[in-house]
């Protein structure tokens, strides 16, 4: 039992556990307490002064008993103010927040914190959600405090002096401006930076008024950039590819699923006018707390240009737009001909169960046995008991075959929150504390419980006690020497042993593996080893997002199906843009698109206009096999529509019936029939009748490295952000005749891609490394270079 | 090449004073920062990612770190690097009209060298020693006090005579000056 301690907040005493920053008892009395530079999941570090309050406490005499006043303990007030969030309860504190003397001094903060503080509001992309806006209105000046005289003018500032100017619209990245005349100091962003990603790249430079927020590092190198623009409490720092579209109480805001990962962050998608503008983080505790990757917050640009707005038909070899009924039509002449069973239906990743349910049993009422996802790895991920987050918190030790950072973001951020040895948030009345005191700046990194093997450096091994760069392919070796069943591979003895003790010494292991480890079925199955000999729980980062959810489906190849990389049927549906072979062995093709492309001008029958993962309703789940919801947003996508509409409609020209054509009906089923249970609930069925081919898994010299990019994203900002680069070690590139700088084309099973070579030291010999942008992350693929030379 | 590099012998002594931990290592950015301001005059940046790299940290919390130290410059410097006091004594003893007499004087600015690679001028927070304002400090040296125009003018002679700076005599006399007996205190 949790000792708890009886605070009396004005005229309401709570019990809270011991330890509660008084910050938080006030609020979970139900009180309220101004606050700038208090954050949660951040350090309580008490820099704004803002959330001053009179605290005292009862006193025990040299008898050891209370001194008493009137038959009461006595109050001993504290002879000045304190800081709420760094101040922790005592049992049988009393706390004051409405006093003269608190709020004179609050409002002097208020007045202090304005005092350099630009009145540019109007034009502020944080107007109208701002935290200085919000804490002046409730707690500045008011006439009652500085009206020297009823008659006279109310005076809101004793200051009269011209205000600190400096730099305005610094952009610290292609992603976010810097306005260093609107920054308070809060020091927020240079927390998070620290504590969260634990990439400090953020700092103060200089001291005292001259005081600035600065970086050293060119574009603020880390993945979690973003996340500082939510918890800026004022305009300060933006977001660039949303500044200046809307003032905030303009925007039509639909909490959804991020479906960029595996990890199911929870997002705020901001639309204006049937657009989407923006994206912000929302708080799922159990899941991102209230951190998104910058794939998921800045990737949206792409979403409203040339969209698929209606059907397209081909009609004298030009596709032409045509309605629903017509594309009916041409669907029904299209498969006339052809077997049933040489129908074959692909989904995209991010596909809600609802849809992978009806792209099931559609394929079951085909009898085809042509049916996938896109991005579904060789080897089975339900086959893994899942770890959900917490488990992660409460593991010894955790093990890490990938590159988290890249491929699940929100698990990177998880893990470094293990790395400082903190358990879950505790959950108040008000939810999450906003003044933890168990988190600390600088907490020492708890290296001993991680461990990470990846083939391509990664961001999270600062956090690991043995990691390590191996060649792809070497997850084999690793695994079995890690079973006790071989040698480890070359250079990984030292790394491997460790292992291998803290292993044997640690009850609670989470294992966690990327899309190089799944794409090997040979590896996957030594993993599974592993884990069922450990009891450890698995964390999946499959590079589709709803990768668990639609194999628990059977959304996978029946007996004699082609996979998603393959080519086989005659009549195809793709709803995602699938390689031109694949097109071009088909004969008949429906596309299933949210954007125009030249592949599907070229090669398409129909296209049928898609939604993105922001316009979805249904249902997804995640890596710890957690139900969470999709929203659609209000994005303006002409007649778009999901792949439970688009499935009906080829049911009904094949001539079979289709379970459902509603996406309503679909959940119902799920719930009804498969048990789905509620959102935020987990869901683990294993699938069954795996029967997937391992023959799309290749061992070409070209490695797909993980990316929290996708292809489609790489527009605008993005664009200028990422650099997508031919990546080997000095050895390779020679072997190659390659070097720095030169220009290659590569032909690769995704086609032929012009690139840049990069010499990169320390990477593994004999192979090339490409940023994957979408599904094939984590494969090896055959790849030849076709002319090479100097720039 | 790296600056550290035929330094280990001293890096591995200095870290020897720490923990040896992440958080240890870290504690010998002071000294290594000391230790570059002192023999080059001035920590560019190659050498804030140089510490950076050797500490396992970034180099913006190098310049986190040293920019909060007026003592650490992130400009080069002159031989002499005057540090003149502008906090509030100084001010009212004629800092200010001090600092302008510098500027005609040696006509540089903050950040700048004179042409002789002599001179670089500089405002400093409160030096400590507010009965004796104004008050200048040359590199690491001790102060030099009740700073008049004509003892300014005095000292850059005999800084650009080469003399060393306890040589160097000053008029007037040093330590505490009460204005209004009518003795000139800075301008």
């Amino acid at each position: 039992m949790e000792a708890m301690a009886k605070v009396t907040i004005n005229d309401r005493t709570v019990e809270v556990p011991s330890g509660t920053s008084v910050m938080d008892a006030i609020f979970h009395a139900g009180y309220d307490v101004p606050l700038f530079c208090a954050e949660k999941h951040l350090s309580p570090i008490g820099a704004c002064r803002m959330c001053l309050v009179r605290t005292g406490s009862p006193r025990k005499g040299p008898d050891g008993q209370f001194i008493l006043e009137n038959g009461q303990p006595k109050i001993f007030w504290m002879p000045k103010l304190s800081a709420a969030c760094i101040t922790a309860v005592s049992d049988g504190m009393v706390i004051d927040t409405l006093s003269d003397e608190v709020k004179h001094a609050q409002s002097g903060m208020v007045e202090l914190t304005l005092f350099n503080h630009p009145l540019d509001c109007p034009t502020c992309d944080k107007g109208g959600a701002c935290e200085l806006q919000d804490r002046s209105y409730e707690y500045g000046l008011v006439e009652k405090f500085y009206q020297p005289d009823p008659l006279e003018l109310p005076l809101y500032t004793r200051f009269e002096m011209t205000r600190r100017h400096v730099d305005k619209h610094h952009a610290l990245s292609p992603f976010i401006v810097l306005d260093r005349e609107r920054c308070i100091h809060c020091k927020r962003c240079v927390r998070y930076f620290e504590e969260i990603p634990g990439d400090e790249v953020l700092d103060f430079i200089e001291r005292g008024v001259h005081t600035f927020i600065n970086s050293e590092e060119a574009g603020l190198p880390s993945n979690f950039t973003g996340n500082i623009v939510d918890i800026c409490p004022v305009g300060a720092l933006l977001d660039q590819t949303a500044r200046f579209r809307a003032r905030n109480w303009e925007y039509d805001s639909t909490e959804t699923t991020s479906m960029d990962d595996a990890c199911g962050a929870a997002i705020t998608v901001d639309a204006r006018s049937g657009l989407l503008e923006r994206i912000r983080a929302a708080e799922r505790r159990e899941v991102n707390e209230v951190w998104i990757s910058d794939a998921a917050r800045f990737g949206h640009e792409w979403v409203n240009e040339n969209r698929v707005r209606s059907p397209l038909v081909r009609k004298e070899g030009r596709l032409v737009e045509a309605s629903w009924e017509e594309a009916l039509e041409a669907i029904r002449k299209g498969l006339q001909g052809v077997a049933r069973t040489d129908i074959g239906v692909y989904l995209g990743g991010h596909a809600s169960l609802e849809e992978g349910l009806a792209a099931f049993e559609l394929a079951q009422a085909l009898s085809t046995p042509h049916r996938d996802f896109q991005g579904r790895t060789a080897y089975p991920v339900t086959v893994f008991s899942p770890a959900s987050f917490d488990d992660l918190l409460d593991a010894e030790f955790v093990l890490v075959l990938g590159d988290p950072a890249e491929e699940a973001p929100t698990l990177h951020l998880r893990l470094s929150e293990y790395s400082r040895g903190l358990k879950p948030a505790g959950k108040l009345n008000h939810g999450t504390p906003f003044a933890d005191l168990n988190i600390k700046e600088r907490m020492p990194r708890l290296t001993d419980k991680l461990a990470l093997f990846s083939v391509y450096p990664a961001n999270t091994a600062k956090w690991a006690g043995a990691s390590a760069v191996h060649a792809p392919g070497a997850e084999v070796a690793l695994l079995s020497a890690l079973l006790g069943q071989g040698e480890a591979p070359a250079g990984l003895e030292q790394p491997v042993a460790w292992v291998k003790g803290r292993l044997a010494a640690s009850q609670r292991v989470v294992l966690v593996l990327g899309a190089g480890v799944l794409n090997q079925p040979e590896a996957a199955t030594r993993a599974r080893q592993l884990a069922d000999r450990l009891g450890a729980k698995v964390m999946c980062m499959t590079p589709a997002a709803n990768a668990r959810g639609l194999e628990a489906l059977g959304l996978f190849p029946g007996k004699g199906g082609a996979g998603w990389t393959e080519t086989g049927p005659k009549a195809v549906y793709f709803a995602y843009l699938p390689q031109e072979a694949q097109l071009r062995a088909a004969s008949f093709r429906i596309l299933h698109l949210t954007h125009r492309h030249p592949l599907a001008d070229r090669y398409a029958d129909v296209v049928l206009p898609g939604q993105t993962a922001y316009e979805k309703r249904g249902h997804t789940l995640n890596l710890e096999g957690r139900v969470l919801p999709l929203e659609p947003a209000g994005i303006n996508n002409g007649e778009a529509d999901g792949a439970v509409a688009a499935l009906g409609l080829i049911a009904e020209a094949a001539g079979v019936k289709a379970p459902f054509r509603l996406v309503r009906q679909a959940t119902r089923w799920l719930h009804e029939k498969l048990k789905l249970p509620a959102v935020m609930e987990r869901w683990m069925p294993k699938a069954t009748g795996w029967a997937a081919s391992e023959s799309d898994v290749t061992q070409g010299p070209l490695y797909l490295r993980p990316t929290m990019w996708r292809q489609e994203q790489l527009v605008g900002a993005v664009a200028r952000a990422v650099e997508v680069r031919l990546e080997m070690s000095p050895e390779t590139a020679r072997a190659q005749g390659l070097a720095d700088g030169y220009r290659v084309e590569l032909d690769t099973p995704r086609g032929v891609e012009k690139l840049e070579v990069r010499v990169v030291p320390g990477l593994p010999n004999g192979f090339m490394y490409l940023p994957a942008l979408g599904a094939w992350a984590g494969r090896r693929v055959e790849a030849r270079i076709l002319v090479g030379g100097e720039a | 090449m790296g600056f550290f590099d035929d330094k280990q012998d001293w890096l591995r002594e200095v870290f020897a004073q720490y923990p040896d931990t992440p958080q240890g290592r870290r504690a010998a950015l002071m000294p290594m920062l000391r230790r570059v301001q002192q023999d080059e005059g001035w920590i560019s940046p190659e050498r804030q990612e140089e510490i950076a790299s050797i500490l396992g940290t970034t180099a913006t919390e190098v310049a986190g770190v040293m920019s909060f130290y007026s003592y650490y410059q992130a400009l080069p410097t002159g031989r002499y690097h005057i540090q003149v006091c502008a906090t509030l004594s100084c001010a009212i003893g004629g800092a200010d009209e001090l600092w302008d007499e510098l500027v005609q004087e040696l006509g540089i600015l903050r950040g700048e060298v004179t042409p002789d690679g002599l001179f670089s001028i500089q405002k400093v927070e409160c030096l400590g020693s507010c009965h004796t304002a104004p008050v200048v400090q040359i590199n690491d040296e001790p102060y030099v006090e009740c700073v008049t125009k004509a003892r300014l003018h005095a000292l850059l002679q005999g800084l650009r005579e080469g003399k060393r700076l306890e040589e160097i005599v000053l008029p007037g006399k040093a330590g505490h000056v009460v204005h209004n007996r009518g003795e000139e205190v800075g301008a």
